[in-house]
């Protein structure tokens, strides 16, 4: 026998329908990156914990996700920072403040708060992966006495893909905050560390049994950073990571973000690591 | 519960009977050996006795194309389409294609209730007919008989001239009510008919089994005959994968948003902005298919996903056949067992 669920109509819900937002405030960071930071015009607060997503809609172009960039707040807005990859984020790139996007969510598991609590935070950001780590790490500074150190790392390709320089600045010379930041291709201009993101690992002295690795990037750095971190011998269970797919629907219907038995948008994307391990297709 | 006879002569009687209560939908013939569901205008042209249909009767709850917005590109208004219950009877519906249905109903209520899908289902009433099964179907491999009744409000079982009609629930006899050309029938209803395709293991064998096959050759191996067009994801009753996509009018002012059934089987399936493809390899998306039919569900839900019908067998345009690739996995887990034991069995002596 199947194992049914019985739910009245009166329980149906109304999955596909996308709450309208205004653009606020527009902020280019690189040639490919903008910023934007929204309100929902019902007036409500979208709610949201680090790490998850939203699906966007342009009417007449698609929806997409997108991760929530900033830390979740009582005032209402949220930001989003996009790059310009294909047809749906050049027509977002062209939007100014005051124009409407269409918005469903938050979706997804994001980065657990109080699994969190007390640790010393590791977050390692690999270009556009920093995104949805700085809801993390904005949450965290907001509850700073609630964590441990916060040692943050983050690489980029070259000195002109950093993103929120402004806020890395903060950052570099607040004394709460560890910072470090490489660029894969070093230039004139750039006076930091030239290598790739795993070079920051190796040197930093780290609490590893209150230390919980935090890790978002492009697909291709998940395996070298866990080498990185499995021969810096912090445990399996002291890591947790975010994952890119093709998250259509938000809902666990579509089965565009599926990997193996697991939907991304519903168990995803932030995954404790200890679980993706069994997930074969993951990383 | 009442049993009676129906006589071939009386079918077209008992079809026009339920024409009166609702809108009855059956198989109907499309060419000399395609069936198709559609609705009955004349009840001269249902075809009880068939084979299967191309589609199954999913195209009535998940239909391959669905308005879900509409939208005025000038004020940026939209509006939610509305989704009406089919409230139709489904005759002559094979019992794995009710069990199909029952199937989708799990996918489309666990975790967040689709209420597009959800509110198609809503009252409507299946008969079921029985079925002599070809060299394709293999439904009683995963615990579908010809005769099962379960999701069935009446069921008609095929004798050598005519029908048994049983009532399976409350529904069904009310439907009958006011139709007397019949006979009661006492004693038991048929429920055995001979397959000739088989899975050589029961579902919970096929749990174990697959989780050994993941690293299995077999999937490179079909992946050289395979041409990844994604006819498997279409015929299959199981399947309800979808793709959401914008259309604007040719005015440039509104436009809609409609979903379609989208296939596993295609390359674009996991593709994401920036290029990436996450199951690239043609091999990686046969098995993502066979194990969503066998295991990612299955294990969770209770039952397989493929209710074995046959029809990504007969429609694969690779002749590439279901049943095979699972056998395999069947006998290479035997064979391995097999060698496990008899190293056991060394070790011991």
């Amino acid at each position: 026998m199947i194992k049914t669920v019985n739910i009245k109509p009166e329980n149906f819900k109304e999955l596909y329908f996308p709450t309208l937002a205004e653009i606020t405030e527009v902020q280019q960071f690189t040639e490919k990156e903008k910023w934007y930071k929204l309100s929902l015009l019902d007036g409500s607060n979208l709610g949201h914990y680090p790490g998850q997503f939203v699906e966007v809609s342009i009417f007449g172009a698609g929806e997409a996700p997108i991760s929530i960039t900033s830390a979740p707040n009582s005032y209402g807005s949220f930001e989003l920072c996009i790059r310009e990859v294909g047809m749906f984020t050049e027509m977002i790139h062209k939007m100014k403040a005051g124009d409407k996007l269409g918005i469903r969510g938050p979706f997804g598991q994001g980065f657990d708060v109080n699994e969190l609590y007390g640790k010393d935070i590791l977050i390692i950001g690999g270009g556009i992966g920093i995104v949805p780590l700085r809801s993390l790490i904005n949450y965290i500074l907001d509850h700073r006495q609630d964590y441990g150190r916060l040692i943050i790392t983050y690489g980029a390709r070259n000195s002109k893909d950093l993103l929120f320089p402004e806020e890395l600045e903060l950052w570099q010379s607040n004394p709460d905050v560890e910072f470090h930041q490489t660029v894969d291709y070093g230039d004139e201009s750039w006076k930091g560390n030239v290598g790739v993101i795993t070079t920051l690992i190796p040197p930093l002295d780290l609490d590893l049994k209150n230390t919980i690795a935090c890790i978002t990037g492009p697909p291709i750095m998940y395996k070298f950073v866990l080498l990185t971190l499995q021969s810096k011998g912090l445990q399996d269970d002291n890591i947790y990571m975010s994952l890119e797919r093709r998250m259509k629907c938000g809902v666990g219907k579509c089965g565009h973000c599926q990997i193996n038995h697991s939907y991304v948008c519903q168990d995803g994307p932030v995954y404790h690591y200890p679980d993706l391990k069994l997930i074969r297709e993951a990383i | 519960m009442n049993g009676y006879y129906l006589s071939q002569e009386n079918v077209k009687d008992f079809i026009s009977h339920l024409m009166k209560k609702k809108t009855v939908y059956a198989p109907h013939a499309k060419a000399d050996h395609s069936f198709v569901f559609e609705e009955v205008v004349d009840a001269d042209n249902v075809i009880l006795d068939y084979v299967r249909t191309l589609n199954s009767i999913k195209k009535y709850f998940m239909p391959s194309r669905e308005v879900m917005l509409r939208y005025n590109l000038d004020d940026n208004s939209y509006s939610i389409e509305d989704v009406e219950p089919v409230k139709g009877i489904f005759l002559g519906v094979h019992s794995y294609d009710m069990q199909a249905v029952l199937r989708l109903d799990h996918s489309f209520s666990h975790g967040n209730p689709e209420k597009n899908y959800l509110t198609r289902r809503l009252d409507n009433i299946f008969i079921g007919t029985s079925f002599t099964p070809d060299n394709f179907h293999f439904s009683s491999s995963v615990n579908i008989q010809p005769h099962k009744t379960e999701g069935f409000d009446l069921f008609m079982h095929k004798t050598d001239r005519g029908y048994v009609l049983e009532e399976v629930t409350k529904t069904g006899s009310d439907l009958m009510k006011g139709f007397d050309q019949l006979t009661k029938f006492h004693g038991e209803y048929p429920n055995s008919e001979h397959f000739k395709s088989h899975l050589y293991a029961p579902q919970e064998k096929l749990s174990k089994v697959f989780e050994e096959s993941y690293d299995n050759p077999v999937w490179h191996e079909i992946a050289q005959k395979c041409v990844g067009c994604g006819t498997c994801n279409l015929a299959c009753p199981t399947c309800y994968c979808f793709d959401v996509e914008d259309h604007v009018d040719l005015s440039l002012q509104s436009g809609s948003r409609e979903r379609r059934l989208d296939s596993c089987m295609l390359r674009g399936f996991t593709e994401v902005a920036g290029g990436e493809v996450f199951r690239d390899r043609l091999a990686d998306r046969i098995r993502h298919r066979v194990y969503r039919k066998f295991k990612y569900i299955s294990d969770s839900a209770g039952e397989p996903w493929c209710v074995g019908c046959g029809r990504c067998t007969i429609y694969c345009t690779a002749g590439i056949s279901i049943v095979d690739i699972v056998n395999r996995l069947v006998s290479d887990y035997d064979k391995k067992q097999i060698v496990q034991d008899s190293d056991m069995i060394a070790a011991w002596d």
